[in-house]
């Protein structure tokens, strides 16, 4: 903690340079923030044409319970998205620290595999495996565990499946660097106590890398929720979520104002989600 | 050669640029730079800049092409700068556009899962087409013209969609897919839907890759539209743009256009159709279907809106 409390409070007569963050900072403040005020004054034109001000496509938005559905539908994606990578994710890891170092390199490299391949063609190859004559359908019925072809895409199980796969990268390397770094004697000392796996694993395991897991949940319920392409391609138009609804109202509809409200919508929604989970991090134990 | 950066020249249509790109580049000296998007997007991305042309060119259905036409965001025309323009159809060269190509909408179902198949849009809702059609809203020119002749085949118009609404919420339960336009080829191509709505454009494509696909002229006609081209207002190479829409509807690409990949029907008068195409001769676009999209687009974005809270979950 020592460590920790020294580089906090930074070491005297050592003043970090805040010039050193101005290139970014400025583009920051030229391509965001700028933009962001922006989108903010649209939002408050009650017509599509932008010809008179008013809080029209709020109330309307947040009036419409429809709308209100496609915000909910789009976070409780995300929390799924969430849980699905959670469960896979932590006995890989488990796995990856136990593994041999020849080991741990194969591991990371199929890890990182998909990350290799655009994001577009692994959602279409999702079709081919999800589709009524695609592998999984083929596989369920050769067995003989279903006669008629499981209908999985244009579902939210078959887009949580998919995302599951897609997002899983973002789950896992931080959680792999934080379990890494884990001290096995805490592990140990737990088990020469008496303590059985899954008690260690809680009350040991999950807590020391309770900050991995944070960073991990948090990039994967950001992406999921805004996953445009995933949620258009698997989920279909049966299904809408907020990427699809603010595409669709500037580009087909051009109902500016109200994208910029949806648009609204999606950036602070995922963002309370994302500060819900840092909330979480006051749990997390370093040692 | 005129070497061109990206923002000069040039929007949409790949296949249009793909095979115009050759020949104007031997013919005019000019390079084209290409920004891939629909139809839809040009027409946003040129709103969102305000004046300043973000592109020269741009290629439409009518639907856009008339939401841009309001929003005034096309130069007018000469037809006289187009030395192949004597060769288009009367009529396909207006004010402010130039037809490069001309689509045909029907219904498209693989042979193989049908003993018989569908005569006419009705159909499409009863068994056993139902259970294996893909369904596509209001998005796209295909998707809300074809809905418009299904409103038609249970008494509506293009202005009372309401006959088609009632039996689409009936239809989404036991569908096999609501999907976004653009994921539908690939839907049929994985057998995850065996008849679909769809242009001869789409069909060739598939066919061409193995799919088995045939298109459908239902009994009240088979839909048609054109695809224009437009100069953007305060375009920076007006002269080029010419040039460009000039070459694209010259025999020698309209000759190309027609085949593998391309597959979009003609509209020079000097082109002979090739067999893969779905009509004979142009003559037979005459007969087909059109649509009014002044008429459309007011009530268009009501449409899409209803579809989504109606047909969706």
């Amino acid at each position: 903690m020592a460590g920790v409390a020294a580089v906090a409070g930074g070491v005297p007569g050592n003043k970090v340079d805040w010039r050193l963050a101005a290139p970014l900072g400025l583009t920051y403040l030229a391509f965001f923030a700028a933009p962001f005020v922006i989108l903010l004054g649209v939002s408050f034109y009650a017509d599509s044409e932008q010809t008179r001000l008013g809080l029209d496509s709020w109330t309307k938005f947040y009036g419409d319970a429809f709308y209100r559905k496609v915000i909910f539908d789009t976070l409780k994606l995300g929390v799924f998205a969430v849980l699905a990578t959670t469960l896979l994710a932590y006995p890989l890891a488990l796995v990856f620290r136990g593994a041999s170092p020849r080991a741990q390199r194969v591991l990371i490299f199929i890890i990182l595999m998909p990350l290799l391949t655009s994001v577009v063609i692994r959602t279409f190859a999702w079709i081919v495996i999800l589709a009524r004559e695609g592998v999984v359908n083929q596989t369920l019925i050769g067995l003989g565990l279903t006669s008629t072809p499981l209908n999985l895409l244009q579902t939210e199980l078959g887009l949580v499946i998919a995302l599951t796969q897609i997002e899983m990268p973002l789950m896992l390397l931080p959680l792999l660097t934080i379990m890494n770094g884990m001290d096995q004697n805490l592990i140990d000392a737990s088990r020469a106590l008496g303590a059985s796996k899954w008690r260690t694993f809680f009350k040991v395991t999950l807590p020391l890398t309770l900050p991995g897991w944070i960073a991990g949940a948090t990039l994967v319920f950001a992406s999921s929720t805004t996953a445009f392409i995933s949620q258009s391609v698997i989920g279909g138009a049966r299904l809408v979520y907020l990427p699809a609804l603010i595409y669709q109202q500037v580009t087909v509809v051009y109902n500016w104002p109200f994208a910029a409200v949806a648009s609204f919508t999606l950036l602070f929604t995922v963002l309370a989600g994302i500060m819900a989970l840092g909330w979480l991090g006051r749990f997390a134990r370093t040692s | 050669m005129t070497q061109m950066n990206r923002r000069d020249l040039m929007a949409g249509a790949g296949a249009l640029g793909l095979a115009s790109l050759m020949p104007l580049r031997a013919s005019a000296g000019i390079d084209i730079a290409f920004d891939s998007l629909f139809a839809v997007d040009q027409v946003a991305k040129v709103r969102a800049a305000r004046g300043v042309a973000p592109f020269d060119c741009f290629v439409l259905d009518p639907g856009p092409a008339a939401a841009a036409q309001a929003a005034g965001l096309f130069e007018p025309i000469d037809a006289s700068k187009l030395a192949n323009g004597p060769k288009v159809p009367t009529g396909l060269i207006t004010s402010h556009g130039v037809t490069c190509n001309a689509q045909v909408v029907g219904i498209a179902y693989n042979p193989k899962k049908f003993a018989t198949p569908p005569k006419g849009w009705a159909d499409l809702f009863k068994s056993p087409y139902v259970e294996r059609l893909g369904l596509t809203g209001f998005q796209t020119t295909f998707g809300t013209v074809s809905i418009i002749e299904m409103a038609k085949v249970f008494g509506g118009s293009a202005t009372n969609v309401e006959p088609v609404f009632a039996e689409l919420k009936k239809a989404v339960a036991k569908a096999a897919a609501v999907a976004a336009p653009a994921a539908m080829p690939g839907l049929f191509q994985q057998g995850q839907i065996d008849i679909m709505y769809t242009n001869t454009n789409t069909v060739a494509i598939l066919k061409g890759r193995g799919v088995d696909i045939e298109f459908l002229k239902p009994e009240t006609g088979a839909i048609t539209f054109q695809t224009t081209l437009h100069i953007v207002k305060g375009a920076d190479n007006v002269a080029s743009a010419y040039k460009y829409i000039d070459t694209a509807i010259s025999a020698e690409v309209q000759t190309e256009l027609q085949k593998q990949p391309y597959n979009m029907i003609p509209i020079n008068k000097d082109v002979k159709l090739v067999d893969t195409l779905d009509i004979k001769s142009l003559d037979e676009l005459a007969k087909m279907v059109t649509h009014d999209w002044t008429v459309i687009n007011p009530q268009r974005a009501a449409w899409i809106e209803r579809f989504n809270k109606e047909i969706t979950k």
